[in-house]
């Protein structure tokens, strides 16, 4: 078990809307959440003296200026001592998190600028270059790609098996996008806004049996950025804290046709961990941050953090439970189905949003008095297991 | 319709006797010969205990699917001449899995656990794929 509880919080976020936003240079989806995070976080930009870009995949070139200083420059930050990306996929949010918090446990840093940005969504040539893009990116070129692998076929390998050993019905995956939705109707950075149902997302088209083009998420440009201190700081400054209160994780895979069992991964084990960190149980949770990125994922993750037995967290998704109202709130963000999928930034973008719930501050979609959430991202094919917990106290 | 080149392996020489078998329609696996375990895909070294004293033996090719799916919309450009096809994971008898091809049947007809056994299609003069159907 980690040893990282209430030492280091989250004490700034800034995010961009998820859109398409062709009339702007990909530095701008890094630096205007940035400058917002920091100016949130009440701590000064001289003040920053680590800075943790993750990773963009649309463009070499821009990923090059951020492994090579350039947010520090943009951003006029005089006072910087290691600027070094963390990447790990989409579970980036998680990891950056972490390495964060620890180097601030540390003493190597004291304020943390952590940062995504990138242009999936006007930087390629075209919907099929997204497809052929992600087709490759994390997909073995030796032993998967040969054979057609690509997300969309990963996701429902898994959906098949998943349906087949607990009898989960596509309209209860279908009510995961309808939840999600629910969320992004009342998210304004969100890409998806209008009401969607579990009728119209099985009408759409099949891309990949039993997946639906509507359980897919869709590539977007965008940014977020939120700045990390320590717990002795985070009392000091304007907002609530965001602490983090425990970690978990797990690897299982590369070669996604490697895993042992593609409908649980490595989420129990890392939710146990990160759970007992916190000394918390899933029933002291108030907001569920599950990463998404297709429905499956979402439900897997759900019900082996121990938020509902195994095959019954459809029922959980359709009931209205995990809606806004509901009792247990999932995803309130909306996820990347419904917000848009940002690259890394899907991940980074449910840890902003954690910490939005934890600090008071979603607006219209805020869980009344949350005092602890759950965040989760993986990478990759879903290589790795990441969970951690923040709460506006420290039990 | 899209007439994209087929893709083809980026091949680690480690595993070019993988290839080499397949190309005389054989399926190899490797065998540690300190822990006994059976490796796939091929490695440098034993993942079980790190030993680099390593086999090829023949797999009999037969295995049962893990989990599968059709594939009709939106494929990488590549495979958009093959639409509908099946990807699937098999679990090979000998104890290792991989991602293939479910070919010669209906994809209607594949289930979960079915029995299945190696065929091998050629892509080109260097690489032939292994690929499964149904078992006889």
């Amino acid at each position: 078990m980690s040893n990282i509880k209430g030492k280091a919080a989250i004490v700034g976020i800034g995010e961009i809307p998820t859109g398409r936003h062709a009339d702007k240079a990909a530095i701008h989806f890094a630096v205007a959440p940035a400058r917002e995070a920091i100016a949130d976080s009440g701590i000064h930009k001289d003040e920053i003296d680590f800075v943790m870009p993750t990773g963009a995949v649309f463009n070499s070139q821009f990923n090059n200026d951020l492994v090579t200083c350039r947010l520090v420059e943009e951003l006029g930050l005089k006072n910087v001592k290691t600027n070094a990306q963390v990447f790990a996929g989409g579970a980036s949010g998680s990891c950056l998190v972490k390495t964060a918090a620890s180097l601030i446990a540390a003493g190597i840093a004291k304020n943390v600028l952590c940062v995504h940005a990138d242009k999936l969504g006007t930087g390629l040539a075209g919907g099929q270059a997204g497809i052929d893009l992600f087709s490759t990116a994390g997909i073995s070129g030796e032993w998967e790609v040969p054979y057609g692998q690509h997300y969309s076929t990963i996701a429902a390998l898994s959906m098949t098996r998943y349906m087949y050993e607990t009898g989960c019905t596509p309209e209860e995956m279908a009510a995961v996008c309808v939840s999600n939705r629910k969320w992004a109707e009342l998210n304004p950075n969100a890409f998806f806004r209008k009401p969607v149902t579990i009728e119209e997302i099985l009408a759409s088209k099949m891309l990949s049996w039993p997946l639906n083009a509507k359980m897919s998420n869709m590539l977007f440009d965008g940014g977020s950025a939120f700045v990390m201190t320590s717990a002795e700081r985070a009392k000091d400054l304007p907002n609530t804290p965001a602490y983090l209160l425990g970690e978990g994780s797990r690897v299982t895979h590369f070669v996604h046709s490697q895993e042992k069992d593609i409908t649980r991964f490595g989420w129990a084990d890392a939710g146990r961990d990160a759970f007992a960190e916190a000394g918390l149980t899933p029933r002291d949770i108030d907001v569920a941050e599950i990463y998404d990125s297709y429905p499956i994922y979402e439900l897997i993750t759900f019900e082996e953090l121990g938020f509902a037995p195994r095959g019954e967290g459809g029922k959980m998704f359709a009931s209205g439970a995990t809606w806004p109202g509901g009792k247990m709130p999932t995803t309130t963000n909306g996820g990347m189905l419904s917000q848009g999928h940002t690259g890394a930034g899907g991940g980074v973008a449910l840890v902003v949003e954690a910490a939005r719930q934890i600090m008071h501050k979603a607006g219209d979609r805020q869980v009344p008095n949350a005092r602890f959430a759950v965040e989760t991202g993986t990478g990759g094919t879903y290589m790795d297991s990441q969970v951690t917990i923040f709460g506006n106290e420290i039990p | 319709m899209n007439n994209s080149p087929r893709i083809r392996p980026i091949v680690n020489p480690c595993a070019q006797p993988f290839w080499d078998g397949t190309r005389q329609e054989k399926l190899l696996i490797q065998h540690c010969k300190e822990c006994q375990a059976n490796i796939f895909y091929p490695r440098l070294f034993c993942p079980e205990c790190h030993s680099d004293q390593l086999d090829w033996v023949e797999s009999a090719g037969k295995g049962t699917v893990y989990s599968y799916t059709v594939v009709y919309n939106n494929s990488p450009s590549a495979f958009l001449q093959d639409i509908p096809y099946v990807v699937a994971i098999v679990k090979l008898n000998e104890g290792v899995q991989m991602c293939t091809n479910i070919v010669g049947c209906e994809p209607e007809k594949i289930q979960c656990d079915m029995p299945v056994e190696v065929v091998f299609e050629k892509l080109d003069d260097e690489f032939t794929l292994p690929k499964f159907k149904p078992a006889q």
